[in-house]
C-alpha cells in the first residue's frame, strides 16, 4: 500500500513532462516508460484501478537510478524517486519485483551484501577518525578504498576501519524502499559506528554518506560523531596543509559529480579541490554540478548491467565533447560504473590515488 | 480483414527482426504510458479512471533504415502508425486513436553534425530539443527555439506541429529555423528535402512536412540554423490601460524594432497569472519585452520601444518585472503553477493580422463567457509578426462535469464556439500548438475547398491511410 504522500507526488507528476530530458535511463533507452511522468502515470492508473501492478509495471520502477535529477529540476518540488521507491516496496511485497532484484535482496538476507559474500576486511586500528568503506568499494573498487586509506596515512591521520563493517542500508533501501529491514540495517550500522567512539566518521561512498547523514537521525539511530564524506575530508586535509598539492601536470581533465554528492549532499567543491591539488587542468562537462548526468550505480550495475553500461558510456561521450581525455572521480560507485566503459585513449582516475 | 490466431505474433516477429526484440513491446504497462498526452481530454479520461487510447504494439526504431522497414511492414499489413516523440503536445496529436503501431522515436537521439561554418546543427528527430540546445550551447551557439516544452518535446515533435519558442518574434518559428529534413514516406522510401530552405526549385518540401503531424510520413533527421549568443539581452515591462493600447503599441514596435520576446497580457490574465507568478498587483494590460543582440543596437531599440509605449499610454515598469518574467518563463508550466485537472481548460491559440486581432479577441471572449456559465477567458499575445500577432487565449472552468462523456461534450462545445468565432472574424485556427485530434474536425471549415490540396497529398503519399489516423482532418 503506497502512502498518500507518494500517490500525491505521482498524481502531480503524471501530467508533467518537464524533467524527462534529464533522465539518464530514458536518454539511453528511449523508452517513454522510463520517464518520471510515465512511472507516476502508471501508479496513478493503478490507484484508479485501470492498471495492474504486474511484473512489467514493477520492472519499470526498477529501470531508474534514483539519481534525483528529476527532483532537482522540479520548480515545484515534486519528487519522482519518492513514489518510485515506494513502488519498489510494493513490488517486493507483492512478489512482482524482477527476479534479478529478488536475487540481490536474497543475497543481502543471506550474506549481508548484494555481492553474495561478506565484505573483504580493510580493518585497521586508529584513533583520530573512523573510516566507513562501504559495500561497493570494499567488494568492487577495493583499490579506491586502499588509496583513501593510504592518503589518510600520508596526511598523518590515524584512521580506524572496523573489522566487521555493517551495511549502511543504502543498497537495500534502493532495492525495496525504506522498509523495516532497512531501518534494522541502519540501526545496526549506527550502533557499530557509535560504538567506535571516535569524533569523526569519514564515509567513502556518497550513497552510504547520504543515508547516514540524512536518514539515520530521522529513524532514531543518529550518529554522535561528525559524519563527513571522504572527498570533503580530503579537501579539508589539503586546506589545512596536511596534504601537499602536486605540481601542475598540464593534463586537461573533468570531474564527474556523483549523484549523491551533487544532488543530496550538495558537495561540488571538494572534488574539484582534490582535482586541482592533483595537478590537473580542470574543465567542466556541460552538464555538471547539480545538473550532472548520472553514470550509473553499483546496484544498477548488478541488476541492469546493459543499461548501466550505456549510461556510463553516455557520460564518457559528455567528456569527449570537452576535448579532455581524463575523467576524475573520488566516488567508488562512479569509478566502478565509468570503469566499465572507458573509451580507447581515455583514462579514469581515482582522485585519492592521484594525490598519493 | 482481421488478424486472427497467431497472425499478430507473426507481425510482431517481423518488427522484432527490424528493431530488435528489446525494442518491441506489447506489455500493458508500456502501452498505457502512451494513452495520455498533454491534451486535456486524455488527461481527464485517465483521471476519471477510464481507459485511454492504447496502441497494440510499441516499436522503438534506432535508425532511419529501421523506420523505413517498419513503415513497409505497416503498409503491407495496413496497420496504423502513430509517431510519438515527447508526447507533450496539447492537441492529442500523438495519441494512438486507431491502435496499431506506436513508433516511439526517442532512441533516435544522436547528434549528427554541428557546422560552425554554415551555422547549422543536424540531429536525429527523436532528440529532446533541450539536448539539441545544450549541444549548441556547448559551442557558444543557440538554436533560439526555446518553447516551454523545450525539455520535453522532441525535434520531430516541434517540426510535426509547427512549434514556436519564446524568442520567435526575433528568430522565427521552427519552420523558419529548419533548413532541411530527412523524411521516411509511408511506403518506406527515404527522402531528403533540398539542402537549403530558400530556393526557386518549386514548392518548398520542408513546408509540406513541417506541420503534417505524422500524417504524411516520419521525420527522422533535421538541420537547423544556429545563432550566436546575443551580446546582451535587456528586459523591460510596461502596463497599458487596456489590451487595445497594448496591441497598437505592439504593432508599431514590430515596424521599428525586432524584440525577441514581447508578451502582452489581457486585463484578466494580468490580475491572475501575472499577479501570481510575477507579483504585479495592478490592473491593466501587462507587457514584458526583451531586446537582444549587439548592445549598441539594443540600446537604440529600447529607446524606440520606450517612446512607442509611452505614446500608447503605457507606464514603464522598468527592467525588474521583465527580468522576473524571464526567470520564471518555465516555472509557469510546472505542477501547481499551471492549470490542471480537475479544472477544465484549453489554449485556443489564434493568429490573425493587426486589422482583425482585437476584434477576434473580443469575439472569442464573448463567445465563451456569454455562452458557458462558469467559464473564464484569459489571453495574451506572445508571438508577433510584422503583419500581426497571435492570441494565446485560454478558457478555464473550475468545476467541469464529473461525468466524462458530458465533460468531453462540453469541452468540445467550448472549443467549437471559440474557434468558430475566431474563424468568422478572419482568424486562423492555430498559431503553434497544432491541430491534432482536438481541432481535426474544424480543418475543413478553416480551409474550405483549399483542403483538397492536403487531401490530395495524403491520398498520394499514404493511400492506405495508415499514418496517424483521425488527425489534422485527414
Amino acid at each position: 500500500m503506497m502512502t498518500q504522500n507518494a500517490l500525491r507526488h505521482a498524481d502531480k507528476c503524471r501530467f508533467c513532462w518537464m524533467c524527462r530530458h534529464l533522465c539518464p535511463v530514458q536518454l539511453v533507452t528511449g523508452k517513454e516508460l522510463n520517464t518520471p511522468r510515465a512511472k507516476g502515470l502508471l501508479l496513478s492508473m493503478n490507484a484508479r484501478g485501470t492498471a495492474e501492478f504486474d511484473p512489467d509495471m514493477a520492472a519499470a520502477m526498477y529501470e531508474c537510478l534514483l539519481c534525483d535529477a528529476c527532483t532537482n529540476d522540479c520548480a515545484t518540488g515534486y519528487q519522482p524517486p519518492l513514489f518510485i521507491r515506494e513502488a519498489r516496496t510494493e513490488a517486493v511485497v507483492n512478489g512482482a519485483a524482477p527476479e534479478t532484484v529478488m536475487k540481490l535482496i536474497g543475497s543481502i538476507e543471506a550474506t549481508g551484501s548484494i555481492y553474495g559474500a561478506p565484505k573483504p576486511s580493510f580493518a585497521q586500528e586508529g584513533s583520530e577518525v573512523l573510516v566507513y568503506i562501504g559495500e561497493a568499494a570494499a567488494c568492487r573498487a577495493p583499490a579506491m578504498a586502499r588509496s583513501l586509506l593510504a592518503l589518510l596515512a600520508k596526511a598523518g591521520v590515524s584512521a580506524r576501519v572496523l573489522e566487521d563493517e555493517p551495511a549502511s542500508g543504502a543498497m537495500l533501501a534502493d532495492l525495496e524502499g525504506y522498509t523495516e529491514d532497512v531501518r534494522r540495517q541502519a540501526a545496526a550500522c549506527a550502533g557499530a559506528l557509535n560504538a567506535a567512539g571516535l569524533p569523526t566518521v569519514v564515509v567513502l561512498d556518497s550513497y552510504d554518506a547520504e543515508i547516514i547523514k540524512q536518514h539515520y537521525a530521522e529513524w532514531g539511530c543518529g550518529i554522535g560523531a561528525e559524519v563527513v564524506t571522504a572527498t570533503a575530508f580530503a579537501a579539508r586535509l589539503l586546506a589545512d596543509g596536511r596534504l601537499p598539492a602536486k605540481p601542475a601536470n598540464g593534463i586537461k581533465a573533468a570531474c564527474h559529480d556523483d549523484d549523491r554528492l551533487a544532488r543530496s549532499l550538495y558537495e561540488l567543491e571538494p572534488v574539484r579541490a582534490l582535482a586541482k591539488a592533483a595537478g590537473y587542468e580542470l574543465c567542466e562537462m556541460f552538464n555538471h554540478g547539480r545538473l550532472a548526468k548520472s553514470c550509473g550505480t553499483a546496484l544498477a550495475l548488478e541488476y541492469m548491467p546493459d543499461i548501466t553500461a550505456r549510461v556510463a558510456a553516455a557520460r564518457w561521450d559528455d567528456l569527449a565533447r570537452t576535448g579532455a581525455k581524463v575523467l576524475l572521480t573520488a566516488s567508488p560507485q562512479a569509478y566502478l560504473c565509468l570503469g566499465q566503459a572507458v573509451p580507447e585513449g581515455c583514462e579514469l582516475v581515482d582522485l585519492f590515488e592521484a594525490l598519493l | 480483414m482481421q488478424m486472427k490466431s497467431f497472425m499478430p505474433d507473426m507481425v510482431r516477429f517481423e518488427l522484432e527482426d527490424i528493431v530488435g526484440r528489446e525494442n518491441v513491446s506489447t506489455a500493458a504497462a508500456e502501452r498505457k504510458t502512451y494513452s495520455v498526452d498533454y491534451f486535456w481530454l486524455s488527461r481527464m479520461w485517465q483521471d476519471r479512471g477510464a481507459e485511454g487510447p492504447l496502441p497494440d504494439i510499441v516499436v522503438r526504431p534506432g535508425s532511419t533504415e529501421e523506420v523505413s522497414r517498419v513503415l513497409k511492414v505497416a503498409n503491407y499489413y495496413k496497420i496504423p502508425v502513430h509517431t510519438w516523440g515527447g508526447g507533450s503536445g496539447s492537441q492529442g496529436g500523438a495519441l494512438p486513436m486507431a491502435g496499431g503501431i506506436l513508433l516511439d522515436m526517442k532512441r533516435m537521439n544522436r547528434l549528427i553534425a554541428l557546422d560552425e561554418n554554415a551555422h547549422s546543427i543536424t540531429a536525429e528527430a527523436g532528440m529532446i530539443f533541450q539536448q539539441l540546445e545544450w549541444y549548441a550551447n556547448e559551442r557558444g551557439y543557440s538554436c533560439m527555439h526555446i518553447p516551454s516544452c523545450l525539455t520535453c518535446g522532441t525535434i520531430g515533435g516541434a517540426l510535426g506541429h509547427r512549434g514556436i519558442g519564446i524568442f520567435s518574434t526575433k528568430y522565427g518559428k521552427i519552420d523558419d529555423q529548419c533548413m532541411s529534413m530527412e523524411v521516411v514516406l509511408p511506403n518506406g522510401d527515404v527522402i531528403n528535402t533540398l539542402p537549403v530552405p530558400k530556393h526557386a526549385a518549386g514548392p518548398d518540401l520542408n513546408q509540406i512536412f513541417i506541420g503534417s503531424e505524422g500524417t504524411l510520413g516520419v521525420i527522422t533527421r533535421a538541420t537547423f540554423r544556429l545563432f550566436e549568443q546575443p551580446e546582451c539581452r535587456k528586459h523591460r515591462a510596461f502596463l497599458f490601460p487596456s489590451m487595445a493600447e497594448g496591441l497598437a503599441a505592439g504593432r508599431d514596435i514590430m515596424q521599428k524594432c525586432q524584440p525577441s520576446i514581447m508578451r502582452l497580457f489581457d486585463e484578466a490574465e494580468t490580475v491572475s497569472i501575472i499577479k501570481k507568478i510575477i507579483g504585479v498587483e495592478e490592473k491593466g494590460a501587462f507587457m514584458n519585452l526583451s531586446l537582444e543582440g549587439i548592445e549598441r543596437i539594443v540600446d537604440i531599440e529600447m529607446e524606440m520601444v520606450l517612446e512607442i509605449c509611452q505614446r500608447h499610454g503605457a507606464r514603464d515598469m522598468g527592467a525588474d518585472y521583465g527580468e522576473k518574467w524571464f526567470q520564471n518563463r518555465i516555472t509557469f508550466f510546472y505542477p501547481d503553477h499551471i492549470m490542471d485537472i480537475p479544472q477544465m481548460f484549453g489554449t485556443m491559440d489564434t493568429v490573425a493580422d493587426f486589422s482583425r486581432i482585437e476584434e477576434i479577441y473580443w469575439a472569442m471572449k464573448n463567445a465563451i463567457e456569454s455562452n458557458f456559465e462558469g467559464v473564464r477567458f484569459i489571453a495574451h499575445c506572445s508571438h508577433w509578426y510584422g503583419w500581426g500577432t497571435m492570441i494565446y487565449d485560454r478558457f478555464i472552468m473550475d468545476d467541469p462535469p464529473e461525468d466524462k462523456e458530458e465533460a468531453l461534450r462540453l469541452h468540445n462545445r467550448i472549443w467549437n464556439a471559440g474557434v468558430r468565432a475566431a474563424m468568422a472574424h478572419g482568424g486562423v485556427i492555430n498559431d503553434h500548438h497544432g491541430i491534432g485530434l482536438k481541432l481535426s474536425r474544424l480543418m475543413k471549415e478553416q480551409y474550405g475547398p483549399a483542403f483538397q490540396v492536403m487531401e490530395g497529398l495524403k491520398k498520394s503519399l499514404d493511400p492506405n491511410g495508415i499514418m496517424n489516423p483521425y488527425k489534422l482532418g485527414l
